[in-house]
Parts: C-alpha cells; structure tokens; sequence
C-alpha cells in the first residue's frame, strides 16, 4: 500500500532588536550567564510587561511579506504553564490576534513552484535556558524574553525535501527582511514537526507524531525521513501509530519521548497589562513600504528579464547582499552579461578569498560599474579589467585612480599602434628575416608579447595583431619582390 | 507626641515649629512599636531614619506606611503570605520611587490579607489586623495594616491597594479615608498583582485632602506601565474647594431603599441606611442634587460573582511565579516539580489554594466560555450601565458596607450563598476603573461608618473635590483612635 | 457536584496540595459560584455581549520604543536564588 506523507512545521526566530520584547534590557547573545536579565524577565512579583515596538514591527512586518492577513490592533494573551524555564509561570503570546495569519510562500522544488500554507505567524517572548549536567540543571534567564516569533503552517509539506526547502526559504525570507539572522547553531531558529502518513486515496489524516525543537536543518530532514520509514512499517504491518512526542538522536533516529495522553490546557487568556494597541493604516502601509523583494521574486527576475543562466540568476540571487549589490551595478546602466560575469567570478571569488563580508569589501557598486564600463567600451580588455580590480582592492584605491594615474586606457588607436609596431619590427630585423624567409608563424606571437610590453599592456591585443599580420605580410612581399 | 496630626499639621510643625523630621520619625516609630503587638498593623518597622532632602514637597519629611505588596528594594516584601516570608526586593515599585524622592520617610510595611486576597485582615502569615475603634473587631482588608496604622493615628497616610474594595471596605471599618483614583492614574510597576485588570493603588488618609496632596505626588505617566495614563497637569489640592453647587449625584435604589430590607432585623444595617438618607439630605441642603435611579437587580446580584470569577481567574496566572524557583522558600526536592509542590502547598494558605482552583477552573478550555468570558460580559454590561448613568450624573453615592466592623468570630471568607448586594458593590469602582472615595459619615456603636462617592473615570479632581464638601457636613474629618495614648480616659 | 478527584487533580496541576477537608469546603464553593454563574448565564442575549478585559480604553497606551534601559546585575538576578553554580541557578536535574 502506499502512503501519503502530511508533515506540519512549526518555526520559532528570535528576532534582532535592540531591547527584549517586553523589558528594557539588553537584546544580545551572551555566554556570560545572567547578564541581560530585567525585572521583567525574571518574573519578579508587581513586574509589567511593556511591549516592544520594533519587535511588532518585524513581526509584522514578516506576516505581511508571508501575504498573511494582519490585525486590527496589537493584542497579546497569556500561556499558562508550569516549568523551570517559564519564570512568570506564563508565557505572553497571541493566540485572539496573531500578527499574521492565513498566508502562503511559494518554494522552488526542483523546478516547481510549491505553495506552502501559513496557518498563523505570532509574536511571544523566548524562555529562559536550561543547561545539564550529569547530576543537575543550571538555569540562564539571558534568554528570556527575546522576541520570538513563531510561524505555524498548514499540514502542507509532503517530503523531507519540500520541508528542508521551506525551512531554507523561509530563513532566507527572514534575512532578506532584516528581521534576524535566523542562525540554526546559535538557536535563534528552531522547528517542530508534525508527521503523519495517510493512505493513499484516503480522506483522513493518520496519527501525528510531533518532534520538538530541532535545530539543525539536515536533522530536520533526518528526522522526517526516519519517521517516513518508521510508521511506513508500522503501518504495513497493520499496526497503530502511537500519538506521541518523539526527539531525534545523533544517529538520525528518532526515539519516543512521551505518549499525549490529553492535550495541555494552557488556559489562554488575554494578557490585562497591555491595552491594544490599534494598528492604523498608515502604519501598516508604511512597514509594507520597507519589505525588499525576496529571494525568488529575485531569481525569476534574472531569468525572465535578465535572461541568465539558472546557474547565474541562484547565485546572484542567493542572498540578499550579493543580490543587492548586483542590482547595484545594473543600476549605473552597467552592461548585464559583463556584471554577472564580474558579480560571479572577480567579485564573490574575492570575498571567500578574502574571508570578508561583501559589505566590507573596498569596490563599491560605483567603482565596479566604472570598470565594465570601460571594458564595456573597449578601452579595456576583460583581463586587464579584472587586473585592475584586483589591483584596487589590494591597494584600496578607487580603479579610476589607478587608471589615471598609470595611464591605464587601451590604445585603439591604429596610427598609434602602427607607429609603435614599425619602431619594433626596425628594432627586431633578425625575427622579420625569419618570417619573411624561413616563414616561422611564431614570430607573429613574438611581435603581440613585445607589443604588449611596450605598451605597458595597453595595446588593443586584437588590432595590434591584425596590424602586426598585416605589417609582416608587407614585408614579405616587398621581400619577394625585389 | 504627633499622634494624629494631618499632614497639614506635620508640614507646620516642620516648617514653621523647627521641629525636625527626624524628631517627628523618631517618635512615629516607639509609637508604632507600642501599638504593634495589639493591633499588628505592620510586617516591617523602619527603624532607622531615612529621607531624601533633594526635593522639598508637601511631604517632605512627612511619615507613611506602604501596603507591604509593594515592592522595596532592600526592605523585606512579604505580600503577607509565608511563600515570601524572606523575599527581599532587588528593585523600587514607581509608587514608593516617587514617594521617596519627594522626601517622604517610611515607617512601616504594613500587614494585608495574604497576597491582598480576602476582606478581613485575618489571613496574613504575621497575624491577624485589630480594629483600632475595637480590637474585638476586624477592620478589614485587604489594605488591613495601612487602614489600621492611620485610624491608630501612627501615620497621617499610608498606601494601599485595590482590587474589589481592598482600600474602600477597611477604610469604612476604621474610620479613614479611602481613595483609589482612575485605573492607571497611579502607576502598578512594583505591585504584586492580584488581579491586573482591577488593581489600583490608593491611600489611606485622615482626611480628603491628605488624599489630594498625596495623590499629586504619586500619580502620573510610567513608562514601566503600560496601563497608566497620560499626565493630566491638575493639581488635586488647589481644586478642592472649587464650587459642588449643581453637581448632580444619584443612589442605585435596588442598594439603598430601606423598604427592600422590611423584612431584616438587622438594626446596624437599617440604622447605616436610616443615616445614609438624612446624610443624603444634608448633602442636598448644601446644593447637591441627589437622585435615586434603578439599575436590573439581575446585573447587581451578578457583581459578586463576576468579580469572583474575573479575580480568581487573573490571580491563579499572576502567581504562577511563585514557585520558589527565581526567589522565595527553595524547599529541598529531587526534581523541579518536588520543589515547586512543597514551595506552593507550604506557602499558600487554604483560602488561597482555593482561590487558585477556582479561577484556574474558570480558565478551563471547556468552561472559559460560560465561567471566564460571561463574567467579563457582565463586566460591560454593568460597566456600561454606569457610564449611561454617568452621562447624566457626576457620581454615585452609596454606603460604603451595610455594617459596621464585624467581630472576629462572625465572619468567614468561605463563599456563602447569601450575601447582600449593599456588601459588594464597591467592585464597580474597580469594574469601571472609576475614581472612587469612602469617607467616614457616622458612627454606629461607637463605630465608623463609610461612606462611597464613585465618579467618571479621569475625574479624579472632580471626586475629590465632592468628597471634600461632604467631608465639611460629615464634620468626621481628622478622627483617630487614641487607644493606648496616656493621656486616655 | 464536582468530584473531589478532580479537584485534587486541578490541584496538582497547579502544583500544590490541600487537607482533605479544604477540598471540602472547595466543593462547597464551587457549588455556589457554579449556580450563580448559572443564573449569569441565563441573563438574556449575553452571549453577543463583547467580553470586557480593559475597564476602559486608554488611548495614551503605547507600545515602547526599541531603547535598552535599565536592566539587573548579575548579583541582583541571583540575589533571591537558593543555589547557583558558575553565575547560573541549580535546581535538580530537569529530566524530558
């Protein structure tokens, strides 16, 4: 028999402000233990929450830029439970008005676009972290209370594949906004998942197994591979998958926490210390001012418009930076084919040679385009363009500088190149004689190296190698001649 | 030596007498020890002199006593339950900064039903709270040592806290004035929270305009509470004395008609009612307009269980933090939940335990629906009635209780199924966030009786500035009990 | 009637226990308001009534802006804590 695969994720992200969603303190990655701790977000007895704007802001920021529908005004409520990493003994979510719901992002798989549903996006505040030791748990509260952000989808994704993509995709969302760096290894991004397999055909879902707070993204699509397998088995054997939590272990196997035997009540309610706030207009409109485009809006962009290569247009457009930077240069009227070739190659070799970030890369978009442009123009070569860049970069000058201070323009001139050419052949009688008697082709090559070197590589190698032929073939003749 | 002085009083003793304000704490404070094993109005003495002189106010070098649910960085916060008999604050509530810095002296942290939840003064882990007029009496709660600390004549103020009536009911017992003003008036930061959407911060005073001048001070914006509001520029003193010709006032007949109670042989109760009316009168003749309305008995028979409901339900979340674990017992265990069970079930008192089930009940998925949100319908339903009436009215007048201040032997706090509206009313103060005021109006048996004037919310000057006229025709300004003074006949 | 179990049961869910006559005098209670909830409920069309959290609106609530302020020293945040190792709070091995 076969099975449908039905998998739910559930996203957390930490989002990047500069104070904790609802206290003052400081919104930063510590290793030094309860350092960035407010009142607030110990639990203190007669604390308020305040809630923090920008952190709603990114919230909505990403619902909107996910195409959800977003509220009327800002609302939290309580989560209420008991457990050593909760210090009020609740957690301020949204459960009345999430910041965004009913919502989609398209993925690329392979070469199809795959619409994944987004049942609600809400804004809350992290938990403390518990750290163990062999005979005992040590609590940090630096982490709590940094907004987090949590993105519940649709029982959608149908294969380890399609939810790794999504994972990846929508982190790239995160990062192409602003709103986080959404780093897996430092825990600001983490997922549950939800799996069951259906019969094929059938119209009821099967019994659904949830793994908590996964990090890594391989572990992801480990972990659903595993299960994919596991109650595949079950299931042909005509046995029940047990509604459970399972964890994912090292070896990529996962292993039955604890059976739901009822679900939680949480007792949500709306959280009294914080009156609404209403969302107008105005305000909303003006975040959905600030939203970039994205990453596939991106990519489809290079092919249909730019008509790059598919190869091309993912690497320009695989993160925000390089893609910036790239519309950058286009946007002086830099020469596509030339800019992709720059972007690809000189540019993003550098930079890994380099271990820097683009943004602290010295050519500016600016300074790039001046340089297509005079390849472009043909006063340059391609090589000797690229030559130049990495000349500025080494000496972090400006390349139009070095071009004028080294007299760096292609010489196109053919009077000029014929002139310099003559002197060089008077000078080089013995390799004319074997030319015109011994008829060595070599020679041809000879005279490109020697022009090149007395033009300080400024030569246009194509016409002085046309002239230099020409020149040759003259002498030859008169050679015959006489 | 300055037993009952006002701070009218105190300021001239200061400022024009060279008496200092150390000389005035000094003395505050044998007081308030020889008073404390009889009466028990506070969980902390201050016994060290301390004022900062930065800022002279209307209560520079004046003493207090502060509800000891406000948080005090330094001083003990016991919130008068054993789950925080050592807990030590590691920062100011917005009440107390303020305070503080207009040079005020604390005194005392004084002593309130267990996490300001009950009405008697008997639940706290120190002990129970005597009624200064008759220690055989309770003076209420749950605001029971601030109550207790001004009617004694310790200090001319203290503050307190209030969530149904906590300020109100105990400054009807003992003679005082109550104020709880505008929800968000005064800010909630350092609070410990009952129940949020009803909290309110008030004083305890001897008079209204101890009331205003205190509240001047404290009041205003807090950026650490989102609740509060807007500064409003008023100064309440300066508007005291502004004219009451006009301003209209009505009672809720369903409270206050005797012919509803024919049938009582409660003589206190219809002898509070007997008085109330010719108060009425009285208030009339000095230009009030008076009016009796009628409001659904249903929707006034529903305040106490809505409250109850709203209340529980709020405070079962707001202490969920008290589980020993960031500060508090620390009972030994071998897992988080061993601790969190022996903190909790050690901690907390029945009352409270049961308190906690119910409103954690109330939450419950399956019962949110007709438990949780109806009384939160209620809520409006009476909410908006009000503000119809308000419309018309500048306030409500009503009797603060229907008696006096009952003895120890003949109150529980067990729920009961009888329960008189004239005994729970004051909760539309809290329902509303309405400003409202209980001043003593007449004494029965030798004991205070209050009686409440509610207004429109952010009229809190207006409030004040009523309550100021019928404190002149009360003519019960400035009492005190004058229990253990020597000169006591 | 409400079981004494469950009530026990809710009890623990909130992490503590009572005597087993205080879950008696619960039941009583519960009794009580249970019956006058459902005369509440009984109270005609108050089911479109809009429930009410805030005792009014406050128009001056604002969210905060993205500042850092003052915030607790480490000693502080450990200050009401029974025992700690390396800066951290101990409590017994958290096993899930």
């Amino acid at each position: 028999m076969k099975y449908k695969v039905v998998i739910g994720l559930e996203v957390h992200c930490e989002l990047e402000t500069k104070s904790k969603n609802f206290s003052p303190a400081i919104n930063t990655f510590s290793n030094i233990p309860n350092e960035n701790v407010a009142t607030v977000d110990l639990g203190l007895p007669g604390i308020l929450p305040v809630p923090n704007k920008e952190a709603c802001r990114r919230a909505l920021m990403t619902a909107m830029a996910l195409n959800c529908t977003t509220p009327d005004e800002v609302l939290f409520d309580r989560k209420n439970y008991f457990y050593p990493d909760l210090p009020k003994g609740y957690q301020i979510t949204q459960m009345t008005k999430p910041m965004g719901r009913n919502g989609y992002l398209d993925i690329l798989v392979g070469k199809d676009i795959k619409r994944v549903y987004i049942h609600q996006l809400h804004l809350e505040e992290d938990t403390a972290s518990l750290e163990h030791r062999s005979a005992y748990s040590l609590i940090d509260y630096n982490r709590s209370g940094i907004p987090l952000m949590e993105i519940v989808t649709e029982p959608c994704i149908e294969s380890a594949e399609e939810a790794v993509r999504f994972l990846e995709d929508l982190r790239d969302v995160f990062i192409f906004l602003g709103v986080s760096e959404a780093r897996s290894n430092k825990g600001q991004m983490r997922c549950d998942v939800n799996i069951s397999l259906m019969e094929e055909g059938s119209k009821t879902l099967g019994t659904k197994v949830e793994m908590k707070n996964i990090n890594a993204f391989t572990s992801v699509k480990d972990a659903i591979e595993y299960e994919i397998k596991r109650q595949t088995k079950i299931l042909e054997n005509n046995e029940k998958v047990i509604q459970e939590t399972r964890r994912i272990a090292e070896d990529g196997k996962t292993y039955a926490m604890r059976e739901k035997v009822d679900a939680v009540d949480y007792k949500y309610f709306v959280e009294p210390n914080i009156p609404p706030v209403p969302l107008t207009k105005e305000y909303l409109d003006s975040i959905r001012a600030t939203i970039p485009e994205l990453k596939l809006a991106r990519y489809q962009k290079y092919i249909e418009k730019y008509k790059l290569s598919e190869y091309d247009a993912g690497v320009l457009s695989a993160n925000k930076e390089t893609s910036d930077y790239f519309e950058q240069v286009l946007s002086y009227g830099s020469d596509i084919d030339l800019s992709v070739n720059f972007v690809t190659t000189a540019i993003l070799s550098t930079i890994k040679k380099l271990e820097i970030e683009l943004k602290d890369l010295f050519i500016t978009p600016k300074m790039l385009s001046d340089v297509i442009n005079l390849v472009h123009k043909n006063d340059m070569s391609l090589d000797h363009g690229k030559k130049l860049l990495y000349k500025a970069i080494e000496e972090k000058t400006d390349p139009m500088e070095i071009v004028k201070r080294e007299n760096l323009h292609q010489i196109n001139d053919e009077t000029e190149l014929l002139a310099l050419i003559t002197t060089l052949m008077d000078e080089n009688k013995e390799q004319v004689r074997q030319y015109v008697e011994e008829d060595n082709k070599a020679i041809i090559n000879f005279f490109i190296g020697q022009t090149m070197k007395k033009s300080n590589r400024q030569a246009n190698p194509n016409k002085s190698l046309e002239i230099i032929k020409i020149e040759l073939e003259k002498r030859k003749k008169n050679n015959e001649t006489k | 030596m300055y037993r009952g002085l006002n701070i009218t009083q105190l300021r001239d003793k200061i400022d024009n007498e060279g008496i200092s304000p150390e000389e005035i704490f000094e003395s505050t404070n044998k007081l308030a020890h020889q008073l404390q094993d009889e009466y028990n109005s506070f969980v902390t003495i201050i016994d060290k002199f301390k004022m900062k002189t930065t800022n002279k106010t209307l209560l520079s070098g004046i003493c207090y006593g502060l509800k000891d649910n406000i948080s005090t960085s330094n001083i003990l916060t016991t919130s008068s339950s054993n789950i925080l008999k050592d807990y030590i604050p590691v920062y100011d509530a917005t009440v107390y900064k303020k305070l503080k810095n207009a040079g005020a002296v604390l005194v005392g942290k004084t002593v309130l039903d267990e996490l300001a939840m009950g009405g008697t003064g008997t639940t706290a882990h120190t002990g129970i709270v005597r009624n200064p007029w008759d220690k055989n009496r309770m003076i209420g709660g749950s605001s029971a040592g601030s109550a207790s600390a001004v009617a004694l004549g310790i200090v001319p103020f203290a503050i307190g806290s209030d969530t149904g009536d906590s300020i109100r009911k105990p400054a009807s017992f003992g003679g005082v004035v109550g104020f709880k003003p505008t929800y968000g008036r005064i800010s909630r930061y350092g609070l410990f929270a009952f129940a949020s959407s009803l909290d309110h911060i008030g004083t305890l005073t001897r008079n209204v305009h101890d009331a205003a001048a205190v509240v001047d001070i404290i009041k205003g914006l807090d950026p650490n509470d989102m609740t509060t509001l807007k500064d409003d520029n008023k100064n309440y003193v300066s508007s005291l004395e502004n004219d009451i010709k006009g301003k209209k006032l009505f009672y809720i007949k369903e409270i206050c008609d005797k012919k509803l109670y024919q049938d009582s042989n409660d003589e206190v109760m219809l002898k509070i009612l007997d008085e109330f009316h010719k108060m009425l009168d009285k208030l009339r003749n000095q230009g009030f307009i008076i009016e009796e309305v009628s409001i659904d008995k249903q929707l006034l028979e529903a305040l106490y269980p809505t409250y109850m409901s709203i209340s529980c339900a709020e405070a079962t979340s707001n202490n969920a933090n008290l589980t020993g674990i960031q500060f508090g017992p620390r009972n030994d265990g071998s897992s988080y939940q061993e601790i969190m069970m022996k903190d909790r079930t050690l901690g907390f008192s029945e009352l409270i335990k049961r308190r906690f089930i119910l409103g954690s009940f109330i939450l419950q998925k399956e019962n949110q629906e007709k438990l949780f949100l109806n009384a939160c319908r209620i809520r409006r339903l009476i909410v908006d009635k009000i503000n119809e009436l308000f419309k018309d009215y500048d306030g409500m007048i009503l009797p603060a209780s229907g008696s006096i201040a009952p003895k120890f032997d003949d109150s529980s706090e067990k729920l009961s199924e009888k329960y008189l509206i004239l005994e729970n009313h004051l909760v539309i103060g809290n329902f509303g966030g309405f400003p409202s005021i209980t001043l003593p109006f007449t004494m029965i048996e030798n004991m205070p009786v209050g009686i409440n004037l509610t207004g429109r919310v952010k009229e809190d000057d207006l409030v004040l500035n009523m309550a100021n006229y019928i404190e002149k025709v009360t003519g019960l300004s400035d009492i005190y009990s004058k229990v253990g003074d020597s000169n006591e006949v | 009637m409400i079981e004494k179990e469950k009530l026990r049961k809710y009890a623990k869910l909130l992490m503590f226990d009572m005597k087993e006559e205080e879950y008696e005098t619960l039941q009583e209670e519960f009794n009580i308001i249970l019956k006058q909830m459902d005369l509440i409920a009984k109270i005609p069309n108050i089911e479109k009534v809009k429930p009410m959290t805030f005792p009014f609106i406050n128009e001056d609530a604002k969210l905060r802006e993205d500042i850092v302020g003052d915030y607790l020293t480490t000693g502080e945040v450990l200050a009401n804590t029974k025992q700690q190792v390396d800066d951290q709070v101990k409590i017994p091995k958290v096993v899930e």
